[in-house]
């Protein structure tokens, strides 16, 4: 069964912007680390290690949470598709090869999308480059911009994104030909509550995940090596919580919708996110990766720039220097800062907008019922609303959570650092708040626009 | 003094009303100056084969749709002269609807499908509302099935739940259209039979849109639709005597 190259444009460009990154990283990490070992500092060589952990760990996330969003996005567009899905499998489609077919699409996604990714870089880096060389912002070297390893983050893109359409497109197996003819059902909660094989899965994630993080921390008191074993216990126990979200997140989702008055646009909002428990939950969990990704990168950086400045203070003869080190560093930070977050937006966004074009008929009946345009416009404004304090909440717990486990495992050995409490830039992260909230709604409102707009007859005529 | 719809005992009605789709030398004419009147408390039925513009008539009376030319009236109020917000309340409180394909929403038990209009209003039933719902529950015989969701209800069991979702508000006029298109014939007999004893037992009016001679036969009054026209009233008939008439009409065509 081939999809429609419209759903995959969304994916195409997060799959583009994981590969640009992680050959831009590189590159990066080359430039820079030739233009420290120029300089004279005492601390050269633990900087160079940071430095190449650092890209590494900020690769393996970026291309985790565009992993994250692919099957987040197979999972929403094979929703909007059990019909068609259900009449494949009643004319003698097996449910695997249908899987199979998505999942090779997904492997074409990788592949188009992961070569897009090391073009765009392969143009922007020597330019940069150059540019860079030609004001003097950095020394005139012989610069490595296309080194082998370059290979490395184009074919672990292309493969991160064939997994995750093959993991997103796990509930193809659910569907059966009977839905063919039928409206298609979602599962409820208690379908959700009883899949005991899932939410045991979840519950150890989080539980491993929680004990590795644990362990980078205590490990990165004496290495920076640490900061490896806590990134694998981030992946983990956030794998974990998106798995186990469909379990919590609806029940939060309407406590927080029941906030938002007691007019039946709210109401019927508040209890949509109980009714479509794995819809709401896929939407939400967009904006939760997003506002995560954003808090821990700020938290992060923060823990850097104050145990470099702890240690400064405890050692300044052997810090000398460091400042110009940490302006570029930051700077760096600030570049993949915008990298993942856009990746996470892009998803975000293409998925907000799927979910609400997929309600068409849903919209087509409630006003044949009797809910007027505004009040649809309003249930699904509230829906967005409920959903993006869910997520902030959510994610600023688990962003200053992870940010500052990376950073204390990454420093916490450094000359004069030791442990740290997190400290949270609040300005960066209350511009995430607002931005993750201004593109949720536009999300969900242009779309809603357009399914109140054609009228209820043609829209109960919709598959 | 102008004559009302209410003082000609009539639900709805529709007054020289026109629809063309599209314009120009393609468009297609859909109706061409109808003019009927749905009795009060009447079980009626529009017939007429695909294409006669059944479906685009009912569409109108109940506000979905809007005409090209005339005026659709339900009691006192001419819809046709109504905003989109005012149409989707009139809708809300004074209009009911039976689809073929059922249309309940997959995610909600049966009763909470029953109960929707009220949410959709923003209330909650009262008690004597309740009652009547109880009293629809019983009558249709779902009482038992009140907890169950959409997929684990039988076709009739799904229709029967849409059926009391259009009654509960007790509206002025209960749209069906082909309500039994997806049942098979003895499922479908029994829905038919539901919403004649809705019309005798409690009064409510009742407008069916189908194409099966033996649907219409419940009907009080059919009235038959041919290329956008009325061409043909019946009163209480048998299934013989209406396709004996379709088949006239055919012929004579």
């Amino acid at each position: 069964m081939r999809m429609r190259l419209g759903d995959y444009t969304a994916s195409i460009l997060v799959t583009m912007l994981s590969s640009a990154f992680g050959v831009l990283l590189l590159q990066g990490t080359s430039v820079l680390t030739t233009i420290i070992s120029g300089d004279d500092i005492a601390q050269k060589e633990s900087v160079q290690v940071a430095l190449s952990l650092v890209s590494v760990i900020f690769f393996a996330i970026a291309v985790y949470v565009g992993g994250v969003v692919t099957a987040n996005t197979v999972g929403t567009v094979i929703a909007g598709r059990t019909r068609v899905i259900a009449l494949y499998r009643l004319v003698g489609a097996s449910a695997s090869s249908l899987r199979r077919a998505v999942a090779a699409d997904g492997l074409l996604v990788g592949v188009v999308g992961s070569v897009l990714g090391l073009a765009v870089a392969s143009i922007l880096t020597p330019v940069s480059v150059s540019i860079g060389v030609a004001t003097d912002a950095i020394p005139s070297a012989r610069y490595d911009l296309f080194p082998v390893i370059l290979a490395v983050p184009v074919l672990a893109v292309v493969l991160v994104t064939w997994l995750a359409s093959w993991v997103g497109s796990r509930r193809i197996l659910e569907v059966t030909p009977i839905q063919a003819g039928a409206a298609a059902v979602e599962p409820s909660r208690e379908d959700i509550a009883s899949h005991p094989v899932r939410n045991a899965g979840a519950f150890i994630l989080i539980g491993v995940g929680v004990l590795l993080l644990a362990g980078g921390i205590a490990l990165g008191m004496v290495n920076m090596l640490g900061v490896l074993v806590a990134m694998l216990g981030g992946i983990l126990s956030f794998t974990g919580v998106v798995l186990g979200a469909p379990l919590f997140l609806p029940a939060i989702l309407r406590s927080t919708g029941r906030m938002l008055g007691s007019g039946p646009a709210a109401k019927v909002a508040a209890a949509n996110a109980v009714r479509n428990p794995a819809r709401s939950t896929r939407a939400t969990i967009g904006v939760v990766i997003g506002v995560t990704l954003v808090t821990m990168f700020a938290v992060a950086s923060q823990g850097y720039v104050d145990m470099i400045m702890k240690g400064r203070e405890a050692y300044p003869a052997d810090y000398q220097g460091i400042d110009e080190t940490l302006a570029v560093t930051i700077g760096v930070f600030a570049v993949l800062f915008g990298f993942s977050a856009l990746i996470a937006a892009v998803g975000m966004v293409n998925n907000l907008s799927l979910s609400v074009l997929q309600r068409t008929r849903e919209i087509g009946l409630l006003r044949a019922l009797g809910f007027t345009r505004t009040q649809i416009r309003r249930m699904i404004l509230a829906e967005s609303v409920q959903m993006t304090v869910a997520a902030v909440g959510f994610g600023l717990v688990l962003g200053i959570l992870y940010g500052w486990a990376g950073a204390q495992s990454l420093l916490g050995s450094i000359l004069g650092g030791g442990f740290m409490l997190p400290s949270v830039p609040w300005l960066v992260v209350l511009g995430a708040i607002v931005a993750a909230a201004a593109l949720s709604t536009a999300a969900s409102i242009a779309p809603s626009r357009r399914a109140t707009r054609i009228s209820p007859v043609a829209a109960l005529a919709v598959e | 003094m102008k004559i009302t719809p209410t003082d000609l005992g009539l639900a709805a009605r529709v007054v020289h009303v026109s629809k063309s789709f599209g314009i120009g030398q393609g468009a297609v004419v859909a109706l061409s100056d109808v003019s009927i009147g749905i009795r009060r408390g009447q079980f009626t039925a529009i017939m007429g084969p695909s294409g006669s513009g059944k479906s685009t008539l009912m569409h109108i009376m109940a506000g979905l749709d809007t005409p090209t030319s005339g005026e659709a009236w339900l009691g006192d109020t001419q819809i046709t002269a109504l905003d989109d917000t005012a149409l989707t309340r009139l809708r809300r409180r004074r209009i009911g609807f039976v689809f073929q394909s059922f249309n309940l929403v997959p995610t909600l038990s049966a009763r909470d499908n029953i109960l929707l209009p009220f949410e959709l209003d923003g209330r909650t039933p009262t008690a004597d509302e309740q009652g009547w719902i109880n009293t629809l529950c019983d009558t249709l015989r779902i009482t038992d099935r009140l907890t169950h969701r959409p997929h684990e209800l039988s076709g009739g069991q799904q229709q029967r739940v849409a059926i009391a979702r259009a009654l509960a508000t007790r509206p002025d006029l209960v749209f069906a259209d082909e309500p039994t298109g997806n049942l098979d014939s003895r499922t479908g007999r029994e829905v038919l039979a539901l919403l004649a004893e809705a019309c005798s037992k409690f009064g409510q009016s009742i407008a069916m849109v189908t194409h099966d001679p033996v649907a219409a036969s419940y009907a009080d009054r059919v009235l038959i639709l041919a290329d956008g026209k009325v061409v043909h009233e019946l009163g209480p008939s048998t299934p013989e005597q209406i396709s004996g008439y379709m088949l006239a009409m055919d012929r004579a065509s």
